[in-house]
Formats: structure tokens, C-alpha cells, sequence
């Protein structure tokens, strides 16, 4: 064995175990161990099911030795999102409002997953109701960066980003309505892939904006996303707005290389106002990928800023929709800040919603005629690295529009044109804080922005980094 | 349209069902407005011909590299 089993990548464990290297029991004690260090600064589990997994383990390795193979995943210990329901299991949606929900049936994600043979170790924090961009929870507490644990996650994915970052699972789910992966993978130093709106089924998954709602992974690398995304992707009956496109050889992409690739950097939004550090990684990426063989380009993006204004109003609509009765029922049960953007909802009227809605295709249109030529965008995930969770934390005051608006800058637009974006781990603030830049692709084109998120891994090492744990 | 301002704010939200004091239209105004704003110029450019199902024929249309 290369390195010790909670170090690998999910590819290396999941292969590691399926020769017989290393068994799922060792794999799933050694994470244990490593959650029962970490929690206690990170805050990154909602549930820890040592017991169960165990036995899960146990029973994975006795299949093994009788040459059953569940799957690609088989034995292998993960954590996910708390808002994937999983059948007969408490799904807390980071709420209080359904602190004790157990849902009567399994999400799609998942089940394909369990399908693979994954084991399962707990659930993962997250924002409330998955509506946050920070990390900061009401009534959970914030879950904290292991980077420096004085640091948010970033929201709404906290614990599926820091719980990879500091080697607690191999990967998570994740969920991506206005950047709740990209953030937090930027955030903590992981890989998160948002998909393409219908490319991953949300049957089961909390919902938070029906339009908007994308499911998709955290992991080490941008080959585990391939891994967890061939696993996952596809038609679903139980979700009726999951895309027939067809799909890729995802982990095949992972191979190939930069020659031949247009990348294109946007000449202006994504590149203003940036914060010093985050100029220079994004400046740094650029040569590397350069490099690496990559034809550099500059783009001009249509106004990135209307993106987000309509990205605004339609979560803002349909998250009050789905939350109105508890609006109404238990408005006091709810955190600040997540009440405050869920009343926003309704101000807006169902024509503007509607118009904003109707505005979605020629959005896409104009982007793609604006991106003709390019293979892929690449853009800072967002324009700050990790601030303090004590200088986020603006619960529902008056600075809290502006605080989200900041974080989730570059996020937004994205999640309108329902685009893919895989972010990377490519470089460090002199604190020592992750940086991460996020690869927009086309519509249902994870395939090639996991080509270069590969072949950047292949010659950096960010994505290989790992926290100490605080003394 | 432009940022709804509190009062318009407190009979929408009326009828959607889920009334609100003076205090949270205000707020509420404050925090959605900027988005109203920025989206007031396509909102009055948005053609008669043009429907919500456009989204999936431009998300798979074929596009040149």
C-alpha cells in the first residue's frame, strides 16, 4: 500500500480494497479514528454511525471473500450532504424544522451509490435547508475549515467540503442552487463538480429551487468526480426533469490531454475587483495550464451581473414556494438569515419570475455564441478566499445581502444558465488558505472539463495537500 | 420593474399568504431590490415570441467548437 488507507483517493481505496490490500473494515476504523479527532474542531458530521458502519464494513469484506462484488464502490466508507434522504434514516436538511424528518424513501444519487456498494459512515453538515453560501448554522453551529479553523467552509455544502478536505470521507455529495459546492470545494481545498441542470437526478434530494438544484460531488480529485459522476448520472424515472442527453466516459476523460483544448478567460466580471491572492492563483492556473498545452483566449462574457440578478429572483421565488407553509407555521424555527433571503421570495411577482424564467434560453444561446470556439471558461470560483466565521457571520442584519452577494459573486450566474463548473484546488494565500478556480463548461459537457481539471492534477499538488489537525 | 418598495411589498406578500410587518417588507426590499435592478433591462426587452421551453433546446443544441 502506497500510503495509509484514509490518505488515498477514492479510486486508489476503492481499488485497493477490491484487490484484497486493504479491507473495508480497516479502511472505515481508520476513517473513525480520524473523525473522532477532527469533529470536535470541525463540526463537519451531523451524524457518526461507528457502530453501524462498522458491521456495513464487515459485512462488505465477508461478501469480498466470497468473490461478490457489489459494485465500483464496494466497502468503501462515505459520508454525504444531511439532505439526501435515505430511507428509514433521520435527514435533518440542517434544520430544526426537521430536525427528527425521516423520509420513507431513498434519493436516486444515493441509491446508486449504495448500489456501488459504498458504505455509509454518518451525514455531513450543511447549511440550513441548504440555503447559505457561508458554512454558519442556526441551530447546528458553523462548521469550521480545517485549513484554520477560525474560517468559514463556505455554505451550502460545510461539511461535505471540509470533511474531504481533512481526509474524514473520500468524497460527498454535495448540492449546487447558487454555488453550494464550488464554494465550499474553493473554500476548503477539494474538487467539487456542479453538474449540468438534469444530468444527476433529484429524485430524494431536498429541494431548494426546482429550477436551479444541481446534485453532484466533493472528492479529492477531479478523477473521484468521474468516478461518483459515471455512478450517478443519467435518466431517472423518478425525476421526470433528468436529461436522456447522453452520457460520457467520465473517468476515461480524466486521461486526456490539454493539447488541443481552448480555454477561455473572461475579460472582465470574473476578473475585477478580485482579491490580491486570488489574482495571482488565478494568474499562476492560466500558466500552468498553458503549459500543460492549453490555447489561452480571452472571452467576452454577456453581462454576467443580469445573470445573477435573474439567478436571484427565481431561487428567491421558488424557495419561498416550497417553504411557505412553514413560513407561515413555524417562521420562528427557522435561523435568521435563512428566514430573511425565504421572505425575500415574496416580493416577487409571478410575472417577473416568469419573465426571468423566459429570459433563461436566450441567456444560454447568447452565452454559447459567446463561447463558440472555447472548450471551457475558467473563472475564480469566488473573488475572496475563506473569510473568519466571525466576520460572516451577519445572521439576517443588514449586512447580510451584501455579504452573500460577495461570496456567491461568481456562482450565480452559472446556476441560471444551469451550466457545469468543475472547481480545483490550484493554490494557497500566504495564510495558507485554499484557492480554487472553477472550469465552466457546456451544457451537459462535464467530460472535458474533467479532462482538464486531470491533467492540471497530473502536474500540480494542491489537491494532494492535507490539514494538520489543530493542537 | 423596478425595486419594490415596502409598501408594494407588504399586499403581494399578503396574498401570497405569508403577511408581513412594516419592518420585514422594508428589509425585504433592501435585500431583493438590487436584483429587481439589475434585471429591470431584460425584463423590457423580452420579445412576445418567446417561451420558458426554450431553455432545453438551447441546453442541447450542438454547438461549434
Amino acid at each position: 500500500m502506497s500510503r495509509e488507507p484514509a490518505m488515498m483517493t477514492l479510486t486508489e481505496v476503492a481499488r485497493a480494497i477490491a484487490v484484497k490490500q486493504v479491507s473495508s473494515h480497516e479502511v472505515t476504523r481508520a476513517l473513525l479514528q480520524r473523525i473522532a479527532q477532527w469533529q470536535p474542531h470541525l463540526n463537519a458530521f451531523m451524524s457518526i454511525e461507528a457502530e453501524s458502519a462498522l458491521k456495513a464494513a464487515e459485512a462488505a469484506d465477508a461478501e469480498l471473500a466470497k468473490g461478490n462484488v457489489r459494485g465500483p464502490l464496494h466497502g468503501v466508507p462515505l459520508a454525504h450532504k444531511d439532505m439526501y434522504y435515505d430511507a428509514g434514516k433521520v435527514s435533518t436538511c440542517g434544520s430544526l424544522i426537521r430536525r427528527d424528518f425521516v423520509p420513507t424513501v431513498t434519493s436516486t444519487a444515493l441509491q446508486r451509490l449504495k448500489d456501488a456498494g459504498q458504505v455509509r459512515l454518518g451525514t455531513l453538515h450543511l447549511a440550513e435547508f441548504a440555503y447559505g453560501p457561508t458554512g454558519h448554522n442556526a441551530h447546528y453551529g458553523a462548521v469550521r475549515n480545517p485549513w484554520n479553523v477560525a474560517h468559514i467552509t463556505g455554505g451550502s455544502s460545510s461539511g461535505s467540503g471540509s470533511s474531504v478536505a481533512a481526509r474524514l470521507t473520500f468524497a460527498a455529495l454535495g448540492s449546487d442552487t447558487g454555488g453550494s459546492i464550488r464554494m465550499p470545494a474553493h473554500f476548503c481545498g477539494v474538487t467539487g463538480l456542479k453538474t449540468t441542470v438534469g444530468r444527476v437526478s433529484r429524485a430524494g434530494a431536498m429541494p431548494l429551487s426546482q429550477s436551479l438544484d444541481t446534485v453532484g460531488p466533493l472528492a479529492r480529485t477531479a478523477e473521484d468526480c468521474a468516478l461518483l459522476l459515471v455512478l450517478m448520472a443519467g435518466a431517472d424515472p423518478a425525476d421526470s426533469t433528468c436529461s436522456h442527453e447522453p452520457l460520457s466516459d467520465y473517468v476515461g476523460a480524466t486521461k486526456g490531454s490539454l493539447k488541443g483544448l481552448k480555454i477561455g478567460v473572461p475579460a472582465s466580471f470574473y476578473v475585477d475587483d478580485l482579491d490580491s491572492e486570488v489574482a495571482r492563483v488565478l494568474d499562476e492556473t492560466i500558466a500552468v495550464l498553458k503549459r500543460e498545452g492549453a490555447d489561452i483566449v480571452k472571452v467576452e462574457l454577456p453581462d454576467q451581473r443580469q445573470l445573477s440578478a435573474a439567478s436571484q429572483l427565481v431561487l428567491a421565488a421558488e424557495a419561498a414556494a416550497f417553504h411557505k407553509r412553514w413560513m407561515i407555521e413555524r417562521p420562528q424555527d427557522y435561523g435568521p438569515q435563512v428566514l430573511m433571503r425565504l421572505q425575500n421570495g415574496l416580493a416577487v411577482p409571478a410575472i417577473t419570475y416568469l419573465e426571468a424564467m423566459r429570459w433563461r434560453g436566450p441567456a444560454l444561446a447568447a452565452h454559447n455564441a459567446a463561447t463558440a470556439g472555447v472548450d471551457a471558461i475558467i473563472a475564480p470560483a469566488s473573488p475572496v478566499p475563506a473569510p473568519t466565521i466571525e466576520e460572516s457571520d451577519v445572521g439576517g442584519g443588514p449586512n447580510a445581502p451584501a455579504m452573500v452577494q460577495r461570496l456567491t459573486l461568481f456562482t450565480r450566474p452559472v446556476n441560471f444558465l444551469g451550466l457545469p463548473s468543475l472547481t480545483v484546488p490550484s493554490g494557497f494565500t500566504k495564510s495558507g488558505l485554499p484557492v480554487g478556480m472553477q472550469l465552466i463548461g457546456r451544457s451537459f459537457d462535464e467530460a472535458t472539463l474533467l479532462t482538464i481539471g486531470a491533467a492540471f492534477q497530473r502536474v500540480t499538488d494542491y489537491h494532494d495537500r492535507v490539514p494538520k489537525l489543530p493542537s | 420593474m423596478t425595486r419594490p418598495t415596502p409598501k408594494e411589498i407588504k399586499p403581494i406578500a399578503q396574498v401570497a399568504g405569508v403577511p408581513v410587518n412594516d419592518e420585514i417588507a422594508a428589509r425585504i426590499s433592501s435585500s431583493i431590490g438590487p436584483a429587481f435592478e439589475g434585471f429591470e433591462a431584460i425584463a423590457g426587452t423580452l420579445p412576445f415570441d418567446l417561451e420558458p421551453a426554450l431553455y432545453p433546446i438551447a441546453q442541447t443544441a450542438k454547438v461549434s467548437k
